[in-house]
């Protein structure tokens, strides 16, 4: 066997060997009391926003697509999704003091405003999750009247 | 029987009614701490806990004023240290709960100053100067500290920061406006 065809056939049983590993899934039917948009009520048009644009990584519980089965694929995502719950979890919103409900409304008021999320490697498989100009500034205004009215 | 029934409501009654008038006066009690909180803050106790994190903070600010965001990285690494190794247990149990919610916030500003670029840097440090002020109120410091204020951070808010010096040097802006600001109050 050729150097070549050594190298190819070592890349195929990696491949299928990573399929094996374990990964966990962020899913969850439950709809915790302490979720953002239970704490906060806010319009149609605001929850369907963050739905599909927010919390797949900032929730308990994501909408996975298809490939996410697939390795090495899965084990990203996954790490993708707990750097972002650790970050802001909407699903826990509730629990987090006013002074940090506070300021995580400022950091996703900016991170809106400077196009920094949803991630763009996130919007390159998601259409449906990237903001148009009017939904951005739609949700950056619905934001700023939140934080505002927070004592 | 249904006399039984009638007396065990009258019991159930009884008792929702009377732990009402506790909770009512648990409320007056919590709110009497507050007003406590209040006055304390006008005159800023000695103590040397928050020490060595106004240290980190310091640090962190200077690096600001200087536009050098390795150095502020050090001075939020400062800080964490300075927080993880803060003697809780010297805090009253009213200061205790108040202290770990500031703490909790003030850590993650912290954090994210340690592996962030200056613009996000300063952003973090809006909070966390909050968070400081309000640790010294809470606290209390022995160092000698003022309270400025500029008008146009924070997208023409305004936000405060502390300095170690009475002249004004603006960790927001840098050189682009370095004299941007005033003192708001001295602390010591």
């Amino acid at each position: 066997m050729s150097l070549f065809k050594k190298a190819i056939l070592l890349l195929l049983i990696a491949v299928v060997g990573i399929q094996f590993m374990p990964t966990a899934r962020n899913q969850s039917n439950e709809v915790l009391e302490t979720d953002f948009l239970i704490t906060f009520t806010a319009p149609n048009n605001v929850r369907n926003l963050l739905k599909t644009s927010c919390y797949d990584c900032h929730s308990n519980n994501t909408n996975y697509p298809w490939y996410d089965k697939i390795q090495p694929v899965s084990w990203l995502l996954e790490n993708h999704i707990k750097e972002g719950k650790k970050q802001l979890n909407f699903s826990e919103f509730g629990i987090y003091s006013k002074r940090r409900q506070k300021s995580k409304l400022k950091s996703i008021i900016n991170q809106i405003e400077e196009d920094e999320m949803p991630l763009w490697s996130y919007k390159l498989i998601h259409k449906d999750a990237k903001l148009s100009e009017k939904n951005k500034e739609l949700l950056a205004k619905w934001f700023i009247q939140l934080r505002d009215s927070l004592p | 029987m249904k006399k039984m029934k009638n007396s065990i409501y009258a019991v159930a009654f009884a008792i929702l009614f009377l732990s009402a008038c506790k909770n009512d006066a648990k409320q007056a009690e919590s709110n009497d701490v507050n007003s406590k909180e209040i006055q304390a803050d006008a005159t800023t106790q000695k103590s040397d806990l928050t020490s060595a994190i106004i240290d980190g903070y310091m640090v962190l600010k200077n690096a600001l004023v200087n536009e050098d965001s390795e150095k502020a990285a050090e001075g939020g690494k400062m800080m964490l240290t300075a927080f993880s190794n803060f003697e809780m247990a010297k805090l009253t149990e009213a200061q205790h709960t108040k202290y770990m919610e500031i703490a909790e916030s003030a850590q993650e500003h912290a954090e994210h100053i340690v592996k962030n670029p200056i613009d996000h840097q300063r952003e973090h440090f809006e909070d966390l100067s909050k968070d400081v002020n309000d640790i010294i109120a809470l606290v209390g410091t022995d160092k000698t500290l003022y309270q400025d204020f500029c008008p146009m951070a924070s997208n023409n808010k305004g936000a405060i920061w502390l300095s170690e010096t009475e002249e004004i040097n603006n960790p927001y802006f840098g050189s682009k406006m370095l004299k941007c600001g005033s003192v708001q109050k001295q602390i010591n």
